[in-house]
């Protein structure tokens, strides 16, 4: 702030208005608030969803119903899936880690505030632009994964499709800044002694799950991106009547689409894995077990995507090794299933509000991962795909597994953000309802799955049986949104009346409870001294400590970067959206025998161009060079020449395209030229922002920011200019010289 | 030819190599001084299987018949027994037994050549050179087996103070795993053949068996994909989860990279 100036006269400059202002919450970068404001938006748009859910199951209430028309109700589900996952279960698993990741650790904030509040802003931004889709012409109507070509032009002209298309990028930008913040600050920021080794679970799954989105998404942004191009600019990536592959769009999708599963669940086995000890009073069973099951999920979650696809008809090899690997991923599941089973074993159990939605959990999980086993047997895909038994098991999943994991959480933590217990009474009504209300919605559908009821069609004939089954579902769903309307009553009375209490109500082991509640800006005041998982637990039983071995403590960690972690980060991120990309291009090029329009690439000319932009590498390496021996005139000049030859390669890709569209070549003439102008203008737009990178970097140095030795900035950006300088290899490599027949 | 022909009587009995094993594992019992512990019985495993994989049908398929069975030989050679050789090697002496330039030592060099292993070999003119010149095809083998192990050393080499620290080494395991399903799905989706030689098998005897068990040359092809791609990255998650039950097991003790005062010693 200018100090010269003239003092504020607004209010909200004053430190004590400055607390609790409305304009104070949107300006925070408190890990804590944003936390909040996750959880609150993730609550708002549950409401959404919801509603949408329930009008659903109005129309399904009695055969051949015609409260909806059917275009109405693709828009109603389409709506409410897309919310459910991307409003609703993704931010308010993030909210909570962005709450609770720095208390476990013992850190004052995430690694970057002000990327962190950037990610949150991108998801209420992301909902307003999906919900756009309302005003401007309807909203889409193709189901949470668009598949082409349904959500092509022709089949939906509408502009539903673009919004959905803008709004899962947005989103997807914010959830991967998150997930880059939360890798970095468990990387970065652990206090001392809070090794790797002893991380809480829930942090543990975080970070795990950090990594799933940060490589996960980009799969999703390349195929959406594709997709944008093919209504946009008249490309047909995913128009097989014209020579584009309706297969490919489920490829990528299902490469984001099933870690996606996996990262709406792992937190809330995180949230699991905090709850069912504290309120066992006992130490979780096989804490490496777990921590090592989440790591093994994690990477066989990338491998098994193609189980969506059975019905597709990949071939019998594809078919059988995805079913093996598809039953494998639940063998790591299992795993924690038992874990948590055995750690209520013997142990002194608390039927708390949380702790039963922890039990419901382990029975609800269990019964939605066993039918998702099923599936793994090609058979059985194959005839119940499509029908309501998936729509019954993905509710298992995600209500009675995902959702219990976030109810339990929030009457878990709800005392720590607050500082007041929720009602425990109304909390038991609470549970109740929802249990009961959720097994009578979606329990009866495996039923009507299995007798042939088909997904996504609005209404249903008069069959035996169905008509009560469907009333049953019906009915549950209403007691779900009843209870829904308990839990805002209960945190409603609760925020006013609710006993207060203090730092560590449940006589719980982690860091997050050995600071008030709610905890003071800065977290905490004095860490204890961590020797073990449960540091409370050491602090309350010096004698008894769980690691009683002091003499083994010789814990050397190395301090980590956290800027050049974030980038290494968001390059990886990066890294995979290229190779997507990639793939696109060989999958449309080489497999065709004509390759229409890369007669007119002309590798010489662009291996000029490329020769530049690799040399601005070197170049960049110089500088650095120079302002490590603190020749500041040095790094200017070589700063300024690296601009140069980065500004050259635009040129060149300006005049190269210049010259194909005098050829007549457009991104929608065939797929030649729709995948090259994707994949070098999606380079050349990394190369702009790399471009603009270095301007500010150029901007600092003339300021003089790096005098005084603080060059992370310089680091950070060189980084990113050489990874940008890879790909380029990597783009050259394919499109000039491999894929250019003469 | 049927199929119990196929599998008893196209064993090479190849005299050099059974010479070879047989030296192998004496040197083998020189290295330990005759003190054979459960460790042995890793380094035996792999000397069999290396036997199993040259000589076997597995070994008689993958010269130009069957492009799956190819590629099983091209796994075991890199992905199996290198890391069976090595975790069998007792503690080394004082001296190296095999002194290896210090680049080549680097995790990035070592990763580098477990990654390219695998696509080298895949290119298609030296793939189906491989397949159908006999030296190539003992040169390939040879360089696979030497690039297994330099990729396997920062994991579960002989030296514990260069091996990779767990969680680097998960970095370094996961990325391989990328490596290899990206040519595998490459391999499974191309339409073009990778190694056309396996397209017209030389021995025209077991042509008939394999049309009978319905394996076309496209069909062959995906299934060797899909070999690259999926049990290639369980080996890869099973030494991940192998790697975190090190990580675990020794509390308070890092594990961590070769740091500059021990290499100047």
């Amino acid at each position: 702030m200018n100090r010269t100036s003239s003092p504020p006269s607004v209010e909200i400059f004053h430190a004590k208005n400055r607390e609790n202002n409305f304009f104070s919450w949107i300006a925070t970068v408190d890990h804590k608030r944003i936390g909040i404001l996750y959880l609150l938006t993730a609550f708002f748009f549950f409401g959404v969803g919801g509603l949408e859910a329930l009008v659903m199951r109005l129309q399904l209430m009695k055969p051949n119903n015609n409260l909806l028309s059917p275009d109405t109700y693709d828009q109603l589900f389409t709506m409410h899936g897309t919310t459910m996952i991307f409003l609703v279960v993704m931010p308010t698993l993030i909210g909570f880690a962005n709450y609770f990741v720095p208390l476990m650790i013992g850190a004052k904030d995430m690694a970057f505030p002000r990327l962190n509040a950037m990610g949150y802003w991108f998801l209420p931004f992301g909902g307003l632009l999906l919900h756009f889709s309302l005003l401007a012409g309807g909203a889409p109507s193709v189901g949470w994964f668009s598949y082409a070509p349904l959500s092509e032009t022709p089949f939906a002209s509408s502009p539903g499709v673009d919004y959905w298309i803008l709004a899962l990028f947005a989103l997807g930008i914010g959830s991967i800044a998150t997930a880059i913040n939360l890798i970095a600050t468990v990387l970065c920021l652990r206090a001392p002694g809070m090794s790797i080794r002893r991380l809480p679970l829930f942090t543990w799954m975080v970070f795990i799950n950090s990594f799933l989105l940060m490589l996960a998404i980009p799969a999703l942004n390349a195929a959406i991106i594709m997709l944008f191009i093919d209504r946009q600019l008249d490309a047909h990536f995913f128009l097989p009547s014209h020579g584009g592959s309706a297969i490919l769009w489920q490829h990528f999708f299902w490469t984001f689409g099933h870690p996606e599963v996996y990262i709406m669940v792992l937190p809330a086995f995180g949230i699991i894995s905090e709850v069912i000890p504290v309120f066992s009073r006992k130490p979780i069973f096989g804490y490496e077990f777990v921590a090592a099951s989440t790591v093994a999920i994690a990477l066989l979650s990338f491998g098994v995507w193609a189980h969506h696809m059975f019905a597709v008809g990949l071939g019998q090899p594809m078919d059988i090794f995805f079913a093996a690997a598809s039953m494998l991923i639940a063998v790591p599941t299992g795993v924690k299933i038992f874990n948590w089973s055995a750690t209520l074993w013997g142990g002194s159990i608390r039927m708390t509000t949380s702790m039963l939605f922890a039990v419901a959990f382990l029975l609800q999980f269990t019964i939605g991962g066993l039918s998702g086993v099923t599936f793994a047997v090609v058979p059985i895909d194959w005839q119940v795909t499509d029908t309501y038994y998936v729509v019954a098991h993905f509710h298992y999943v995600l209500f009675g597994g995902s959702l219990f994991g976030v109810f339990a959480g929030i009457y878990y933590w709800f005392p720590k953000m607050t500082g007041r217990l929720l009602s425990e009474s109304i909390g038991k009504v609470h549970f109740w309802l929802t249990v009961i209300g959720f097994n009578m919605a979606f329990f009866v559908q495996h039923f009507l799955g299995l007798m042939g009821m088909t997904r996504r069609v609005y209404t249903y004939p008069d069959l035996p049986g169905w008509e009560l089954l469907n009333m049953i579902s019906t009915v549950g769903a209403f007691l779900l949104g009843i209870s829904v309307l308990v839990l805002v009553w209960n945190i409603v009375i609760s925020l006013r009346r609710g006993a207060i209490v203090g730092g560590n109500p449940w006589n719980a082991w982690t860091l997050e409870w050995a600071t008030s509640s709610p905890p003071a800006k800065h977290n905490f005041d004095q860490l204890p001294p961590l020797h073990g998982r449960r540091p409370l637990w050491d602090l309350a039983h010096p004698e008894n400590r769980d690691e009683p071995d002091a003499s083994r403590e010789k814990l050397k960690e190395t301090k980590m970067d956290k800027n050049k972690i974030g980038m290494m980060c968001f390059i990886a991120s990066e890294g995979f959206f290229f190779i997507m990309l990639l793939i696109a291009y060989i999958f449309y090029n080489f497999n065709q025998l004509t390759n229409p329009g890369s007669q007119w690439l002309n590798p010489i000319k662009t291996g000029l161009f490329t020769f530049c932009l690799l040399s601005s590498s070197v170049t960049y390496w110089l500088a650095e060079k120079k302002l490590e021996t603190g020749s500041q005139k040095g790094f200017l000049l070589w700063l300024a020449a690296t601009l140069a030859l980065g500004g050259a390669f635009m040129a060149g890709q300006g005049m190269e395209y210049w010259e194909l569209f005098q050829k007549g070549l457009r991104a929608g003439t065939n797929l030649f030229s729709a995948s090259f102008f994707m994949v070098t203008g999606l380079h050349g737009l990394h190369v702009l922002i790399g471009l603009v990178c270095l301007l500010i970097v150029l901007g600092a140095a003339l300021a003089g920011d790096f005098k005084n030795g603080k060059t992370a900035m310089v680091k950070t950006v060189g980084l990113y200019w050489h990874f940008v300088d890879v790909v380029w290899i990597a783009v050259f490599t394919t499109i000039y010289i491999v894929g250019v027949r003469t | 030819m049927t199929l119990r022909q196929l599998l008893l009587s196209t064993w090479d009995w190849n005299l050099l190599l059974i010479a070879g094993c047989i030296a192998a594992l004496f040197f083998y019992a020189i290295l330990c001084k005759l003190k054979f512990s459960g460790k042995s019985v890793f380094f035996i495993n792999g000397v069999v299987l290396f036997f199993v994989a040259l000589d076997s049908p597995i070994s008689f398929l993958a010269k130009g018949t069957l492009f799956s069975a190819h590629m099983i030989q091209h796994l075991l050679l890199v992905l199996m027994i290198p890391p069976l050789l090595l975790l069998g090697l007792p503690a080394p002496s004082h001296r190296p037994i095999l002194s290896l330039a210090s680049w080549i030592k680097h995790p990035l060099a070592a990763w580098v050549s477990g990654a390219g292993a695998m696509w080298f070999w895949h290119i298609p003119a030296i793939c189906d050179a491989a397949a159908s010149n006999e030296f190539i095809h003992t040169l390939q083998t040879f360089s696979l087996l030497f690039l297994g192990i330099l990729f396997w050393r920062p994991i579960v080499g002989p030296h514990i103070e260069e091996r990779l620290s767990s969680l680097t080494g998960i970095l370094y395991l996961f990325t391989a795993c990328i490596a290899c399903t990206l040519l595998g799905i490459w391999i499974s989706f191309s339409t073009l053949s990778v190694c056309p030689v396996f397209m017209r098998p030389e021995d025209p005897s077991v042509s008939p068996l394999i049309q009978g068990w319905g394996l076309t040359p496209a069909l062959d092809q995906q299934i060797g994909g899909l070999l690259m791609w999926v049990p290639t990255c369980l080996v890869y998650l099973g030494a991940i989860l192998f790697l975190l039950y090190r990580f675990y097991r020794q509390p308070g003790k890092v594990v961590s990279f070769p740091s500059k005062e021990k290499r100047k010693k």
